[in-house]
C-alpha cells in the first residue's frame, strides 16, 4: 500500500514539475505524432509490396506498432528518466539522500523521476492498438485479454529489470549512461516482429536486449499467435530477471557503502 | 545512555593508484595497484542526548566520513558505532526515522516545484500522520520564516532561502539526531546567523542531539559548548571550546588607544619593545604578545604611556584551531 502511495506521489511531483513548462507538452505531442507518422509510413511502404510479413497481417502490425509506442512511452516516462537520475546521483553523491530514507531504496530509485508528458505516447499507443484490433474484427475474449495482460506485465518486468541491472553497474563504473543509449537504439528494432529478423539478431533481441518480450510477445498474445511455450518462457524469464536484478541491486548498494571492500 | 557512541572507529579506503602517462593508464586496466588510505583511524567519543557538538577539522580530516558512518551510509572498516541503540549501517527503518542528514553542498528538494510539494514526498516516505505533519510544518515555517518561500519554485529561491527550505524538509519527521555537514556553507552572514539561531532553538525545544561540522567558527562558537577536533583521521581534542582556547592559544592581542602625542612622534616604533605591532593607525595599536606575558606587558604599557583605553583579546578561534592542527 505504502509502495503505491510513494509511486503516486512521484507521479504527482512529475505532473507538478512539468506543468511549470507547458511548452513541453506541445513539443511532446508533435514528437509523438511524428513518431506515429513515421511508423505508419513504414508499414504502408512494406505492405505496398507484400500482403503479409513473416505471417503478420497489416492489422497485426498495427497492433504491434501500438504496443511499441505504448511500452516505449512507459519506459521513457518513468524507467529511463529515473535511472538516469540515479546515475547522476551516484556521480554527485546525492544518492546518500535516497539511501538514508526509511523506504526501499530500489523502489525510490526506480520511480524517482516521472516525465509526465510521455503519457502522450502511452495513450497514443493504446489508441493505435485499439484501432488495429477493431480493423482485425477479432473477437477478444477474456482468455486473450488475460494472456495479453500477463505478457505485458512480464515484458515490463523484463525491461525494467534489464534497465536496473545496467544502471546498477554505475556503482562500480560511475559513468555508464552510454549503456542506456544502446538500449534506446535497440528498442527501435522492436517496431517490427522479431520473427522477421535473421537468427542472430532475433536471438539478440530476445535474450541479450530483451525487447521481444516487451513488444512482440504481447502483440502475439493479443492477436492470438502466441504459443503457450513462449508465454511460460516469458513468465520464467520475468521472474528470473526480477530476482537477479534485485540481488544485483543489493550487492551494488553494499559496495557503495563500502561493506564489501 | 549516550545518543551516539563510537569506539575505535575506523574507515580505510582502497585507492587505486597509477603513475602518470598513457602506458601506466593502459597497464592499470589489467592490474591495479591499490593503496590504503586511513580516512578515520581509531576515533572514540560519546555524545549525550540533547548535546550540540561541533565537529572540527581541516578538509580531508575525516569529518564527513565519520558522519556518513554515523548515519549509516558507510560501513566502518573496524570499531564500534552505536546511534540511539542502533547499528547505523544496518539501516533499519526504525533508526532511519530518527535521524537526519543535512549536507550544505547538496540539496534534495525538487528544483522546479515549490518546497511544499517536495515535503509531501517526505511525509509519505516517513509515514508521518497528517496532523503531526501539519503541526511540525507550522512550527518550522514559523521558526525559519518560510511562509513566503515554500510556495515558490525552489529554483527561484536564493541560496540562503533554499538552505532554510532544505533544513525544514530534513526535519519534518522530527528526528532526534541531526547530522549537519556544513549547513551554512556559502551563505551570507545574516542567513548564517538565522540558521544558527534556528538550530539552537530546535535543540532547546526538542532536546535533539546535534553533531555539526562547519568551517565558520562563528557557528561553532554560537552553538557548541563542546568541540571534537580531528585531523588525519585521528582525534586531537575533545572537550569544552573554552578549554580548547585556553590550551592552544599561544598569545593574546592587546589593543591600546593612546592619548595624542603619547609616542612623541615615534609612532609604532615606540611600541615595538613591548610586543609585535600587528596594527597601528591614528593612535590605536594592536600588539601581539605571548599569553603568559600579557599581564606584565599590560601593566608596563599603562605605566609608560598615557592611555585612553586598553583591551586584551583572545586570538580568533580559527587561528587557535590551526594551532591545534599544527600541534597534531
Amino acid at each position: 500500500m505504502s509502495y503505491l502511495r510513494i509511486i503516486w506521489i512521484y507521479f504527482r511531483l512529475g505532473i507538478l514539475s512539468e506543468l511549470e513548462y507547458r511548452a513541453n507538452f506541445f513539443v511532446q505531442l508533435l514528437e509523438s505524432l511524428l513518431g506515429l507518422a513515421v511508423a505508419l509510413g513504414g508499414l504502408a511502404v512494406v505492405f505496398n509490396h507484400t500482403d503479409t510479413l513473416g505471417g503478420w497481417l497489416p492489422e497485426h502490425l498495427l497492433v504491434l506498432v501500438g504496443i511499441h509506442i505504448h511500452v516505449g512511452g512507459i519506459i521513457n516516462m518513468v524507467i529511463s528518466p529515473s535511472m538516469q537520475r540515479f546515475m547522476e546521483d551516484v556521480r554527485k553523491g546525492t544518492l546518500d539522500f535516497t539511501i538514508i530514507k526509511p523506504a526501499d531504496s530500489q523502489l525510490l530509485v526506480s520511480v524517482q523521476r516521472v516525465e509526465i508528458w510521455k503519457l502522450v505516447d502511452v495513450v497514443l499507443g493504446l489508441v493505435v492498438m485499439v484501432v488495429g484490433m477493431v480493423r482485425l474484427r477479432a473477437a477478444i475474449g477474456w482468455g486473450e485479454t488475460a494472456v495479453f495482460l500477463l505478457a505485458m506485465f512480464c515484458g515490463a518486468a523484463i525491461v525494467y529489470s534489464f534497465y536496473l541491472i545496467l544502471s546498477t553497474f554505475s556503482f562500480w563504473f560511475v559513468k555508464v549512461e552510454n549503456i542506456l543509449v544502446i538500449f534506446q537504439s535497440m528498442y527501435q528494432a522492436g517496431r517490427w516482429p522479431v520473427g522477421i529478423y535473421p537468427d542472430w539478431l532475433r536471438f539478440t533481441l530476445t535474450f541479450l536486449v530483451p525487447i521481444a518480450f516487451a513488444v512482440t510477445v504481447p502483440a502475439e498474445g493479443l492477436t492470438g499467435q502466441l504459443t503457450p511455450q513462449t508465454l511460460w518462457l516469458a513468465v520464467g524469464i520475468a521472474a528470473m530477471m526480477l530476482i537477479s536484478s534485485r540481488t544485483f541491486w543489493k550487492i551494488g548498494i553494499k559496495y557503495y557503502s563500502g561493506a564489501s571492500a | 545512555m549516550s545518543a551516539i557512541h563510537i569506539h575505535q572507529l575506523q574507515k580505510i579506503y582502497k585507492i587505486h593508484e597509477r603513475e602518470a602517462g598513457l602506458g601506466a593508464a593502459v597497464r592499470s586496466l589489467v592490474k591495479r595497484k591499490t593503496r590504503d588510505v586511513r580516512a578515520v583511524d581509531g576515533i572514540c567519543f560519546d555524545v549525550a542526548p540533547g548535546e550540540i557538538v561541533g565537529f572540527l577539522g581541516p578538509n580531508g580530516a575525516g569529518k564527513t566520513t565519520t558522519l556518513k558512518m554515523l548515519s549509516g551510509l558507510l560501513h566502518p572498516t573496524g570499531g564500534e558505532v552505536d546511534v540511539l541503540g542502533h547499528t547505523p549501517w544496518q539501516r533499519d527503518k526504525e533508526f532511519l526515522r530518527q535521524i537526519t542528514l543535512v549536507m550544505g553542498q547538496r540539496n534534495q528538494l525538487v528544483w522546479d516545484i515549490p518546497a511544499i510539494d517536495s515535503y509531501e514526498l517526505h511525509r509519505v516516505i516517513y509515514h508521518i500522520p497528517l496532523d503531526e505533519y501539519q503541526c511540525t510544518l507550522d512550527e518550522l515555517v514559523d521558526l525559519l520564516d518560510l511562509k513566503p518561500l515554500i510556495h515558490k519554485p525552489v529554483r527561484n529561491l536564493s541560496l540562503g532561502e533554499r538552505m532554510k527550505c532544505e533544513i525544514a524538509g530534513a526535519l519534518l519527521h522530527r528526528p532526534q539526531v541531526l547530522f549537519l555537514d556544513e549547513p551554512t556553507i556559502g551563505l551570507d552572514v545574516t542567513a548564517q546567523r538565522r540558521i544558527r539561531e534556528f538550530v539552537a532553538e530546535y535543540n532547546r525545544r526538542h532536546k535533539a542531539t546535534v553533531l555539526l561540522t562547519s568551517h565558520y567558527m562563528a557557528d561553532v562558537e554560537a552553538l557548541c559548548q563542546r568541540v571534537i577536533v580531528i585531523h588525519h583521521g585521528k582525534l586531537l581534542f575533545d572537550g569544552d571550546l573554552a578549554d580548547l582556547m585556553r590550551r592552544f592559544s599561544a598569545y593574546k592581542t592587546i589593543v591600546v588607544d593612546l592619548a595624542p602625542g603619547a609616542t612623541a612622534g615615534r609612532g609604532a616604533g615606540a611600541l615595538r619593545p613591548y610586543g609585535e605591532v600587528v596594527n597601528y593607525t591614528d593612535g590605536q595599536a594592536a600588539l601581539r604578545v605571548a599569553k603568559k606575558e600579557a599581564a606584565a606587558i599590560t601593566s608596563r604599557l599603562l605605566a609608560d604611556f598615557p592611555i585612553h583605553d586598553l583591551t586584551i583579546q583572545d586570538p580568533p578561534i580559527e587561528e587557535v584551531i590551526e594551532q591545534v592542527f599544527n600541534a597534531g
